[in-house]
């Protein structure tokens, strides 16, 4: 079977900004953060921390109160994701007119519903209880999101979720890209959520010495990637997704395209389980672009994985190098986590969203807060002012995750 | 309050919690089904039952279809285990 084009025909997220796409896009453009400073009810020590939340979310108002009842956090804001992305994409939820018979989902988390276990072990244990409520297991599992959205979206072809790490979502929608390739599906939901604010899962990331700290006052300004004063990452919780579809399926219906999606390479750096290594990443990016039919001079852009830790910083600038050679001096580069925060198996496909809308919007947000630039993280051109209007043709999204599993997504502008 | 309005006070509450129904909609004739009560939220609130009036429900039970049966059930249950 022949490779189909892969169309990218509806973008949706629950904004940490409280607003509409448009607006997320235009307040990273500005260099806004959307970082405060957490301080939970948690007994005996409350979480202190800088935080990505999205507290305009109407959880009942988009899913309804019956739907959201069943559903953990993740899967609330995947789903309300996935409905924006559908509504994007001029879809219906409806009876549709064609079969959906092998339409299909693919999704990342990478914790899943870990608010309802939590709850659980709550109650087991600091509760003294013998039993937790009936719905914890389907609350829990790591597949509720995308199961929910095939059923609400009516999409009888595969339904799957990839569990990465920080590369869950960015995976997830090279697998479902692959898919509309190939032909398999004509199209295909994708994206990812979590909601890492459970207790447990702070503090397991604080043990791990990763965290920036901040206060009230500092908290917005508390990720700074590549910058030489960088003290590590800030989680948030998050749901974005992408709806992919054969382009002769998108041109056919007359739906607005906002992008191709031309490219997708992954590779394992096994070597350690936290400790990134360039040569993988390089593979991954190389593989990314082979993928796409893309040559280096191809690229105008590169949404960073740029966590702001010690030790990822300066080994995605050493991978991109390898690859660029030359070329790395002129290739604008920013990390958007310094503002929307880093959402874990959500990240790839926010960062993939912001990718495909500097594509759209020819404009590129800049690495907010980044005024001194570590050394070993120069040789690249970072964007570090608000806004910069540049044609931008085509363009990469890397995640790199504990474990060592890299993905890169690459992307191409359609003429609009 | 009798038993009965305890029972069905009860069934109210959660079903405006959990499924945002109004309270005047859960009358003795609704049927659960139609009010949104599937076989998961019905697990959640045998769950709630068990958990309000500290009793245990066998496993083998009649499902309840309307909200008549289900506060029958629910004061047959409490006056057997009280």
């Amino acid at each position: 079977m022949s490779q189909r084009r892969v169309a990218i025909t509806g973008l949706g997220l629950i904004s940490p900004y409280g607003g509409d796409l448009p607006d997320f896009f235009a307040q990273l453009l500005a260099g806004e953060s959307a970082i405060h400073f957490l301080r939970t009810e948690d007994i005996p020590r409350p979480l202190t921390i800088p935080f990505v939340s999205c507290p305009n979310f109407d959880v009942d108002g988009i899913l309804g109160r019956p739907l959201a009842s069943t559903m953990d956090r993740f899967a609330q804001l995947g789903t309300a994701a996935a409905f924006a992305a559908w509504a994007d994409a001029g879809l219906t939820r409806g009876q549709p007119a064609e079969s959906r018979e092998n339409w299909g989902v693919a999704w990342g988390t990478a914790l899943g519903g870990t608010l309802a276990y939590e709850k659980g072990y709550r109650e087991l244990w600091q509760k003294g209880r013998e039993r937790v409520s009936p719905l914890s297991v389907i609350l829990g599992m790591n597949n509720a999101a995308n199961a929910h959205i095939s059923i609400q979206l009516g999409l009888g072809g595969v339904s799957m979720s990839h569990t990465v790490a920080c590369a869950s979502s960015a995976i997830a929608i090279g697998e479902a890209f692959r898919r509309v390739r190939s032909g398999e599906a004509p199209v295909m939901l994708t994206g990812g959520s979590d909601a890492p604010q459970a207790y447990g899962v702070a503090r397991a990331w604080e043990a791990l010495r990763v965290m920036a700290t901040g206060d009230e006052t500092t908290s917005p300004q508390a990720c700074r990637p590549f910058s030489a004063d960088r003290n590590g990452l800030v989680l948030g919780e998050g749901g974005a997704a992408l709806v992919l579809e054969d382009w002769d399926h998108a041109v056919a219906r007359g739906a607005t395209i906002h992008a191709e999606m031309v490219g997708y390479g992954t590779s394992c750096d096994h070597s350690h389980l936290v400790r990134p290594e360039a040569a993988g990443q390089e593979r991954a990016l190389k593989a990314a672009l082979a993928d796409g039919g893309l040559c280096i001079e191809d690229i105008d852009y590169v949404n960073a994985h740029g966590t702001a830790t010690a030790e990822g910083d300066p080994v995605e600038v050493a991978a991109l190098k390898l690859v660029f050679g030359e070329q790395a001096s002129r290739l604008a580069v920013s990390a958007t986590k310094s503002m929307h925060g880093h959402q874990l198996g959500a990240a790839g496909a926010i960062e993939a969203i912001v990718t495909i809308m500097a594509l759209r919007e020819q404009a590129l947000p800049p690495t907010a807060h980044l005024q001194e630039i570590e050394p070993a993280c120069c040789g690249v051109d970072h964007v570090t002012s608000a806004r910069r209007d540049v044609p931008v043709r085509a363009a990469l999204s890397n995640s790199f995750a504990f474990g060592g599993s890299n993905a890169v997504l690459a992307f191409r502008a359609v003429a609009r | 309050m009798t038993r009965t309005m305890e029972s069905l006070g009860l069934i109210r509450e959660f079903l405006q919690d959990r499924l945002g129904v109004a309270p005047d909609l859960v009358v003795s004739d609704a049927q659960l089904d139609t009010l949104g009560v599937d076989s998961l939220m019905m697990l959640e609130l045998m769950f709630e039952f068990e958990d309000r009036f500290g009793i245990t429900l066998s496993k083998d039970l009649n499902t309840p279809k309307t909200v008549g049966e289900m506060v029958a059930l629910m004061d047959q249950l409490r006056s057997e285990q009280s």
